[in-house]
């Protein structure tokens, strides 16, 4: 925090800016927070403080893409928060959130593989569950991906590989053949 | 090309990373190459799976604490404006729509400046524990007896269902260290908040404007002022205050 406090404070221009900027990117920032912290309320607690925080930073933000340079500070806030209330909350308790209102497809069998996909993404360490979510559900490229981790592009694919032979496994345990569409080993 | 090879390329080829050389390379690897081949297609149906669960847009709430910090530090540089203060006053109470806004009103009759964005914090904390009434009930003769004790005036109760806004019922909120009757409406598959609290002075006819997308009714009627905050369209404000209104006359 104390390197943050010798940025310059930003004056309604910056603000503005970065309201145009980076405000856009506040769904992704939910999203990203949603998987990383796998709490509701916590994620929303994370993206405020990572919002904040991308704002203090914003005058060394040098235009380029602007999603992963704020995902990036969401994980890091994340890291952050994380290293202050003594590591991950334990999933038993993550696991038993309630869901979030109506699944938008009204099939009962899809809601259900969706829940089971969700637990098993929820499930995975930190590392396969955010390169995961980065590349499949933020659909970022490899480049911004290793932006976002601060990784080499080479880690960033082979430990996708990873995590997506595990979630593989995972869900084979959890779903039926005909709901995964995942060939057999 | 070797399986090691063509194994390494999987990912980056269903990631869409590779050139088009290197793609027509593994493509032609593959077909001859059934382990890679069901790695390919795990890969797939595995992003496909993940690409199917609901997106989650940032929630409503986390929008307007983050548009209140913005407004807050724009706002230390220019002077906090009231407008600017109002907007997102309004916005944030009608996001959380069944609750009430009581303290925007206590700003906007300016009585008493206090600590809005203490207040407001505070308000935010409890509106993210999803409390929407203290008193649900349609019942005005339920409803009015609940505040008695409660705040130091008597509001004015009225289920409007005839004219399309039942009554969900009520609540209390503070503003400046004074408690505030809120009371919440529905209206189709939105809601009303309205907040009201004893005026002095002339009536003054419903003022409805539009503030981030949001309807915000202010006006001030047989000794009360009204603030309504809500997500429908102005005319259905101006249609409720109009209706709240002639029930208060009728009443009389």
């Amino acid at each position: 925090m104390a390197r943050m406090s010798e940025a310059p404070k930003p004056d309604p221009g910056t603000v503005e800016r970065f309201r145009a900027l980076m405000l856009p990117h506040l769904d992704a920032a939910y999203g990203f927070a949603r998987w990383l912290t796998r709490d509701p309320v916590t994620a929303q607690d994370l993206a405020q403080e990572a919002m904040l925080r991308a704002l203090r930073y914003f005058h060394a933000f040098r235009g380029e893409e602007a999603k992963p340079w704020l995902l990036r500070i969401v994980r890091n806030t994340w890291i952050d928060q994380r290293a202050k209330h003594g590591g991950e909350q334990p999933l038993e308790v993550v696991e038993n959130q309630p869901s979030e209102g109506p699944d938008p497809e009204q099939s009962a069998q899809a809601g259900d593989r969706r829940r089971q996909v969700a637990k098993a993404l929820a499930a995975l360490p930190a590392e396969m569950r955010e390169i995961l979510v980065l590349r499949e559900i933020q659909d970022l490229p490899y480049k911004q991906i290793a932006a976002v981790l601060d990784l080499p592009v080479g880690t960033v694919m082979s430990r996708l590989a990873r995590a997506r032979g595990r979630m593989a496994a995972d869900l084979r345990g959890r779903l039926g053949r005909r709901e995964h569409g995942l060939p057999d080993l | 090309m070797d399986c090691p090879t063509c194994e390494a390329m999987v990912d980056a080829y269903v990631d869409g990373e590779l050139t088009a050389t290197e793609s027509a390379d593994f493509e032609r690897s593959i077909a001859v190459c059934p382990e890679c081949r069901k790695r390919l297609d795990s890969a797939r149906a595995i992003g496909g799976l993940l690409r199917d669960l609901p997106a989650e847009p940032a929630p409503d709430l986390l929008r307007a604490r983050v548009e209140r910090e913005l407004r807050g530090i724009a706002g230390r540089h220019s002077g906090a404006r009231r407008g600017e203060r109002m907007r997102w006053m309004a916005y944030a109470a009608s996001l959380i729509a069944a609750v009430g806004i009581g303290w925007a009103g206590g700003t906007l009759t300016g009585r008493g400046s206090g600590d809005s964005d203490a207040i407001v914090a505070s308000y935010l904390r409890m509106a993210m524990a999803e409390h929407t009434v203290d008193v649900a009930s349609s019942d005005r003769h339920t409803v009015k007896p609940w505040y008695a004790g409660r705040i130091d005036y008597a509001p004015a109760v009225y289920d409007l269902t005839a004219n399309g806004f039942p009554l969900l019922g009520g609540r209390l909120d503070v503003i400046d260290g004074r408690k505030v009757a809120v009371l919440v409406y529905r209206r189709n598959q939105h809601k009303l908040a309205v907040s009201l609290w004893p005026a002095t002075g002339a009536d003054a006819p419903a003022r409805v404007s539009q503030r981030d997308g949001f309807t915000v009714g202010e006006w001030r009627h047989r000794g009360f002022d009204w603030r309504a905050v809500s997500d429908v369209s102005p005319s259905e404000m101006t249609a409720f205050a109009t209706a709240l209104d002639r029930a208060v006359d009728s009443d009389r």
